[in-house]
């Protein structure tokens, strides 16, 4: 499988050496020692703690806020609520078309809150207990109103959550794609499924947001010791927000406790702190508490799949589907409606399918505003295509791996252009399957089936394929609004030999356990010719360190190839200039210069023919009177890397909208109790494609944490509203995630299809794509096909649901009606 | 003796002797955190549930969020500072780098913690009993799998 | 997450515990905190004075007596799980406090605090009841024994008043008895969503099921139905009609109709365990 050179897009070769090794990673000796610096590790003299005042109503007026006895309490600092924040701040920039446009989102709540937990008031004091002491003495007066839970009864705009956008629609479109009209009048089966949901949940990254926040008076710069993971963009919502220049904004990020998109979206909380530390003349800090992640942090995009259509041809290939879709984006918009455009970079999925259309709309209600959760957007619609898949086939009597397998795109046909001019760049999703087929004993199936049932249980066998897209076209949101001036997307790095030789490098992106330290140290090594160890990578993001572009952060599975093409770019840059140095000195040409084992020699020339690297950086740093006047080396460089993506078309809505197209296809065993409803996963197996892999215990890891996220979400992990809006599983006991004795045994296999467009081959895959989600509710429905065949409708399966099925397969069967020719 | 809204505790940690006054509602993570400065035990949630704060007290592992500094008076108490020798990592440590147990690294601490404490009472641990001891540790990044393989590990260098 | 201002005492007598706990109306004990820390964290509750019970060394014994196996009220589930007289005598004991939570819990919490706290989702509540265990309270008046029966009374509510203590829990002898215990949990080793326990000796059987109402409730129709037949059949049949008899809570987890459904499963599950294990 391995090879030892790569081609790069632009025609380099690079050796590896370093890339492709799981070598030690740099993270870890301060990590296990308990030496990381998280946001809440950092300290600061006279510092006030805060704690927000939140709203117990989903949705209500806010009639008075006193502060009065709050401010009294010995040890309180100061307060802020709503109204002062209304005048010294501009609302947030929205993305959105009108109406959706005119939502006023500010820091705290204005006038009116609108999802339980929004924060209205914040209290600072020289303790946090004191500042939970005081925030309990704040009186807040609300009339409350009715509270609108349902997406699809907020769209019809009885109630208003934000009056000055007079409607709750905060985007809608249809998308149209070749012709599914015809292709559902020429198909021999027409597959109807009513309705289908994609739950509410999100990836709860064990460290709580927050940030420690200094204000210096005398040159209005404010520097947030935080984890916010993309720190371009949400200075661009901040900085007009304040009225400051966007350098007022020091974003300084060490060790992250993961994110998961779930840190995308802090702009609102750091706003109160940043007045509130202007305000009082000292730092504040604020650390998110757990129950306050769950209600007032944010949510994965929930989403509705209303009147599916899909068009079946008599040997099983499936020309097209139609859908209404139904997104519920919470209280605030904030980061979408990209959500309503994201998805179309997986717009067929992993299949063939060239006649699509979707109907479009993404309307506000009283619960938790989204954020970009791990699969953003992506996730929802790949489930929809695989439940499509497997309701299809199980409808018509088809196998499941075969009907894949017609359908898949095939290696063949990489790079492959879908209906919307997306191009999917390498992968073999039928060479995947077999390898997940395999690895599962998928030729043992009836064998484990009656072995199950001769324990009283049900086996079910699930296939779950999905596509990791990464590297973002931001040029996506014009196809929501064309006026937006965002496109394409780009990542800064900068590389550096320091006087004594020491190679250091800077990077753009915001690592939460990534290891871009590990993985950058091997690029360069590879690059300048050391060794990684040889490598220093500097921690965390800085945005002082001018090693940030508008987009930088890590966000969207685009690290190895935005942040490590950056990093590429730069060490090329500093390789380059150290060649022509060395040339130089040794008075050799260029070509006959070497860099290796952390020295540039002559190419086969005598031993005393060498300069160490730290002779370089000797004389650019101290000792360079001897240099040409028209020479000016600086072993220093700074190098933006931006992928191409052309410019999109609005009126088709087509485009490419992403770079890279990881592929992971999951297949599982699970035995479902039939007396409880309870599923137990009893063989697991995730092949992941991410081409070529840099690290790939790293790699690895991320399909392992990928895949414990999807196995949570599948069976346990709700977020669930009551008809008040009252969350009703705000910390771990009722929101469950896999602990060690939750997770089944896990077998991991791979492929590596290098892509033809990234700098190193490599593709983006941290996200993964929500394939256990898909896998675990194709095996359930597997499981309960001989006792009614109820159909899987919804993406979260605890055991009270499956026994709703179970007890009544009729209800769920009548979702799902069939035509044949 | 009476009720009292304060008190003055006695605290052995990693083996040096910390006397401080303490507010009787300050619960131990948060002396450990704050009033000793040993930041390398975390907090990740507000109900007991995921052991990012486990420490070990005479001896047994234990959530210092679900108690009080006062509690503590008197008792011997060893957090992840503790492990390893003079800034080298202990076998355990070791073997967690090693196996790529560990990704953001927030749960890490209470993860060794616990299995340091399986390993102590169990030198050779199966797989079952592994998942059984570190069950109140969550972690949300490598999804277990790679960290019961550091552990078991370690059990097995042993034999 | 941060709690209220409080008092706080560790006595180290039984005398001294109860003079604090009698002078205060807002004092209340703290065993292993893994309950009382947790809600106080998040202020549903705030006692003005806390006694801490951990300096009182006597109530932390598993012994053996005349009346059975007697358990210190501060026994850890720790202890119960890895306790010889335990897995000798009472061995579901050990097993059922073995899936409670995880290590770290087990280390702190213990028997007293969790039947005392009378959370309806606990383990040893109904585990007590179906083993007829008879708890020993000691206040200002003396000291007193409640039958488990009775020991639960409302809302996490229990037969200690105001100014008592519990001191130890006293499960009598087996005497051929077979016990069994069966829950559905959230996740692994989670909190209970409906619990059972067992307990048959001689063909007649102790029944109690958790997590459907704020106490215990002992399944009296079906112990009767059984009437001494404890084969697989007769269980279920038995069982029929159980979950009609009962007003659970609906909630996030399970809706009342599906906590009914699920107490007979339990119920069928916990029982078979027991006869499986009754000396014959």
């Amino acid at each position: 499988m391995s090879t030892t050179t790569i081609t790069t897009e632009s025609g380099t070769v690079l050796e590896k050496g370093a890339i492709g090794q799981s070598i030690p990673r740099k993270e870890d000796k301060r990590l296990v020692q308990g030496q990381g610096v998280f946001f809440d590790d950092v300290r600061r003299h006279g510092t006030g703690y805060v704690h927000f005042v939140r709203s117990p109503y989903a949705h209500a007026k806010i009639v008075s806020i006193d502060v009065t006895a709050a401010l009294a309490l010995e040890g309180v600092y100061g307060t802020i609520t709503g109204d002062e924040v209304a005048i010294h701040t501009d609302p947030f920039f929205e993305m959105s078309t009108p109406p959706g446009q005119n939502i006023k989102d500010y820091a705290l709540a204005v006038g009116k809150v609108r999802f339980q937990g929004e924060p209205v008031a914040a209290v600072c004091a020289t303790t946090r207990e004191l500042a939970r002491d005081a925030a309990e003495l704040v009186e807040v007066e609300y009339e409350p109103l009715p509270a609108l839970i349902d997406a699809e009864e907020a769209a019809k705009d009885e109630v208003v959550l934000h009056e000055e956008a007079g409607s709750n629609i905060v985007w809608s479109g249809v998308f149209d794609w070749g012709d599914v009209d015809k292709a559902l009048a020429e198909a021999d089966h027409v597959v109807k499924i009513k309705r289908l949901h994609f739950h509410r949940f999100s990836s709860t990254p064990l460290e709580c947001s927050g940030a420690l926040v200094e204000y210096q008076r005398g040159t209005g710069q404010w520097t947030l010791y935080c984890n916010h993971q993309m720190p371009g963009v949400g200075a661009i919502w901040m900085a007009p927000a304040l009225r400051c220049g966007i350098d007022k904004l020091r974003f300084v990020t060490q060790d992250i406790g993961g994110a998961f998109g779930n840190k995308i979206c802090l702009h609102p909380y750091y706003v109160v702190l940043c007045l509130l530390a202007r305000k009082l003349g000292r730092p504040v800090q604020w650390t998110e508490w757990r129950t306050d992640q769950h209600t007032a942090n944010a949510h994965g995009n929930e989403r509705t799949f209303l009147d599916v259509e899909v068009a079946v041809k008599a040997d099983g290939e499936m020309t097209g589907f139609k859908v209404k879709a139904v997104d519920d984006c919470g209280a605030f918009p904030r980061y979408e409606p990209l959500g309503c455009i994201i998805w179309a970079q997986v717009t067929p999925g992993c299949y063939g399918w060239r006649n699509i259309r979707v109907d479009f709309t993404q309307a506000c209600t009283n619960k938790a505003p989204v954020s970009p959760n791990r699969g953003y957007s992506r996730m929802q619609h790949l489930w929809l295509t695989e439940r499509i898949v497997d309701i299809v086939a199980a409808e018509l009597g088809l196998d499941p791996v075969e009907v894949r397998k017609r359908n898949y795109v095939k290696a063949e046909q990489m790079p492959y252009e879908t209906p919307n001019g997306c191009v999917y760049d390498s992968g073999d999703y039928a060479r995947s399957l077999d390898i997940a087929l395999e690895l599962i004993g998928h030729d043992r199936l009836d064998e484990r089936r009656q072995d199950a049932a001769a324990r009283g249980k049900l086996l079910g066998f699930g296939i779950g394929s999905t596509l990791d897209s990464g590297t973002n076209n931001f040029g996506q949101s014009q196809l929501l609004n064309p006026e937006l001036q965002f496109s394409g997307n780009n990542e800064a790095a900068m590389v550096k030999l320091d006087i004594f030789g020491e190679v250091v490098v800077t990077l753009g992106t915001v690592p939460q356990g990534q290891g871009h330290e590990t993985t950058a140290s091997q690029v360069v090594a590879d690059i300048i010719g050391c060794s990684p160890e040889q490598v220093h990578v500097r921690p965390g993001h800085d945005s002082f360190f001018n090693s940030s572009a508008g987009f930088s952060g890590t966000y969207a599975s685009q690290f190895a190839v935005t942040g490590l093409g950056a990093v590429k770019g730069a060490a090329e840059l500093l390789r380059d200039e150290m060649i022509k140095l060395a040339a130089f000195v040794l008075q050799a040409p260029e070509d006959a210069i070497e860099l290796a084992d952390g020295m540039a020699r002559i190419k086969d020339g005598p031993e005393e023919a060498a300069l160490p690297f730290m002779a370089l950086g000797a004389i650019v740093n101290a000792n360079n009177a001897f240099l040409p006047p028209d020479f000016n080396p600086t072993l220093n460089h700074r190098y933006v890397y931006r992928p191409y993506f052309g410019v999109v078309d609005t009126e088709k809505k087509m485009g490419k909208l992403t770079l890279t197209y990881a592929s992971q296809i999951h297949a599982c065993l699970v035995e479902v109790d039939p007396e409880t409803g309870q599923t137990e996963i009893v063989d697991y197996a995730a092949v992941d494609d991410c081409g070529v892999r840099i690290h790939p215990q790293i790699v690895e890891g991320q399909v392992h944490g990928a895949t414990a996220h999807a196995i949570g979400a599948a069976l346990h992990e709700d977020f669930v509203y009551d008809e008040d809006g009252t969350l009703l599983t705000p910390n771990f006991y009722d929101y469950h995630v896999p602990h060690t004795m939750d997770m089944p045994p896990l077998k991991t296999g791979y492929v590596e299809s290098p892509s033809p467009v990234s700098p190193l081959g490599a593709k983006g895959m941290g996200e993964g794509g929500g394939g256990g989600i898909h896998a675990i509710c194709s095996a359930i429905q597997d499981a309960l096909r001989s006792v009614g065949a109820p159909i899987v409708y919804d993406s979260c399966n605890p055991s009270h649901r499956v026994w709703s099925m179970l007890k009544d397969a009729e209800q769920t069967r009548a979702l799902v009606e069939v035509t044949s020719k | 003796m009476e009720p009292a809204a304060s008190k003055t505790i006695s605290v052995e940690i990693n083996g040096e002797l910390y006397e401080r006054e303490v507010d009787a509602r300050r619960l131990l993570v948060h002396f450990i955190r704050d009033d000793v400065d040993l930041t390398g035990t975390h907090i990740g949630c507000d109900t007991g549930n995921c052991g990012a704060c486990t420490v070990q007290l005479d001896g047994q592992a234990i959530k210092s969020c679900m108690m009080l500094a006062v509690q503590a008076d008197g008792a011997s108490i060893r957090t992840v500072e503790g492990l390893g020798l003079d800034g080298e990592l202990d076998a355990l440590q070791q073997s967690f780098s090693d196996h790529h147990a560990l990704q953001c690294g927030y749960c890490t601490p209470g993860m060794l913690m616990s299995a340091s404490h399986l390993l102590e009472q169990n030198p050779h641990p199966t797989e079952a009993e592994i998942r059984k001891a570190l069950q109140g540790n969550i972690c949300r990044c490598t999804g277990y799998v790679n960290i019961v393989e550091a552990v078991k590990a370690v059990g097995e260098a042993r034999s | 997450m941060l709690l209220r201002e409080v008092e706080y005492a560790r006595p180290s007598s039984l005398e001294e515990a109860l003079r604090i706990l009698g002078s205060n109306d807002g004092a209340r004990a703290l065993a292993g905190g893994q309950t009382l820390i947790n809600v106080m964290k998040s202020r549903a509750a705030s006692p003005d004075v806390l006694v801490d019970l951990a300096g009182l060394s006597e109530l932390t014994a598993v012994s053996t007596g005349a009346g059975g196996l007697e358990l210190g009220a501060m026994v850890t589930y720790a202890q119960l799980a890895s306790s010889s007289e335990v897995e000798v005598t009472r061995p579901v004991l050990g097993e059922v406090a073995a899936t409670i939570a995880d290590v770290q819990v087990r280390n702190r919490g213990t028997i007293g605090g969790n039947i005392c706290s009378n959370d309806p989702t606990n383990h040893l509540p109904p585990l007590l009841v179906a083993l007829d265990a008879r708890m020993t309270i000691v206040g200002p008046g003396g000291e007193r024994t409640v039958g488990a029966d009775d020991f639960f009374l409302g809302v996490y509510t229990t037969a200690v008043a105001t100014g008592e203590l519990l001191t130890k829990v006293t499960v009598p002898p087996p005497g051929g008895a077979g016990d069994g215990f069966a829950a559905l949990t959230i996740g692994t080793d989670g909190t209970c969503i409906v619990n059972a326990a067992a307990s048959v000796a001689n063909g007649a059987a102790r029944i109690a099921i958790g997590c459907v109402s704020a106490t215990p409730v002992r399944a009296t129709r079906m112990e009767s139905k059984l009437g001494g037949d404890l084969g697989e059949a007769s269980v279920r049949a038995a069982a029929e009609g159980l979950g009609a008899q009962l007003d659970p809570p609906g909630d996030v987890h399970a809706s009342a109709d599906y906590r009914r459904h699920l107490a007979e499963v339990m119920a069928v599950r916990a029982v078979l365990q027991a006869a499986a294990r009754a000396r014959s």
